[in-house]
């Protein structure tokens, strides 16, 4: 099984067509600051820390952050977003290594 | 052995004891943050020289007393009806203590409905947690609160 890297989930599960939902959008990331040291070969841990997130949805971009080293391992995103029809949410995020890892989930509003 | 050799050996085994911390405090000297910036910076970098008003609109929820520094969660609500004219431009939570006093910088539009943020941060020690918010017109609103930190949580 492939390791999951990243999740989105909205909430509620069961949506109309312009209501505002909370998403919510979970990474598996180390968020290393620099300063962090091996315990065991007291070595620095080189920094690794996310950059830039960014919310596209039906091509349009809805929120982006700028990210600096201070947020925790494995960080969550939380916000809200109006829903406007079918389509595609995708959220994209950078890091300082140049790692870019993309998710994305469908837009299905009910009623 | 005699009684004055011992009392000599012992004498330097403490001596060698008492020496130990203080170098091995100065062989391991902290790593600086990639990305330095103290807090007065951070908030003139921001606001770009503004003054930022406290108000009643903006709530920020963060524990008074966090016992693990690593993880502290924060939330920012702030009180606006998110049309094409009034909106909340971006929200920047900061803290006060840390090698870098920014945490995130958060870019909103009025397609997000509703002006919330929250998410995780780390603290390295007692400080206070602070969120800027800028709103569409240019005006700069903040909201502060002292978090105890039990174990800090940086590095």
């Amino acid at each position: 099984m492939a390791e999951r890297k990243s999740l989105i989930k909205i909430k509620p599960k069961r949506y109309k067509d312009g209501e505002v939902v909370k998403v919510s959008f979970m990474v598996m990331h180390p968020m290393d600051t620099g300063m962090g040291k091996d315990k065991k070969t007291k070595e620095i841990i080189p920094a690794k820390y996310i950059n830039s997130v960014k919310f596209v949805y039906n091509g349009k971009e809805i929120t982006n952050m700028t990210v600096w080293e201070s947020l925790s391992v494995n960080p969550v995103f939380t916000t809200y977003m109006k829903i406007n029809g079918k389509g595609k949410l995708t959220i994209t995020y950078t890091d300082n290594t140049g790692e870019v890892h993309e998710t994305s989930k469908k837009i299905k509003p009910k009623g | 052995m005699q009684r004055r050799d011992f009392f000599k050996k012992l004498g330097s085994v403490t001596a060698v004891a008492a020496v130990m911390p203080v170098m091995s405090f100065a062989a391991d000297a902290q790593p600086v943050s990639p990305n330095k910036m103290s807090y007065e910076t951070a908030v003139n970098a921001i606001t770009g020289g503004k003054t930022p008003t406290k108000s009643s609109k903006v709530s920020l929820k963060v524990p008074e007393i966090a016992e693990n520094g690593a993880v502290v969660p924060v939330t920012v609500n702030v009180e606006s009806p998110m049309t094409e004219s009034d909106y909340v431009k971006s929200i920047h939570i900061l803290n006060t203590k840390n090698g870098n006093s920014r945490c995130i910088d958060v870019n909103l539009t009025p397609a997000n409905g509703k002006a919330m943020f929250s998410t995780r941060i780390k603290l390295g020690g007692t400080q206070d947690v602070v969120a800027v918010i800028e709103l569409s017109n240019g005006e700069f609103l903040i909201a502060s609160q002292n978090v105890k930190v039990t174990i800090g949580g940086c590095g």
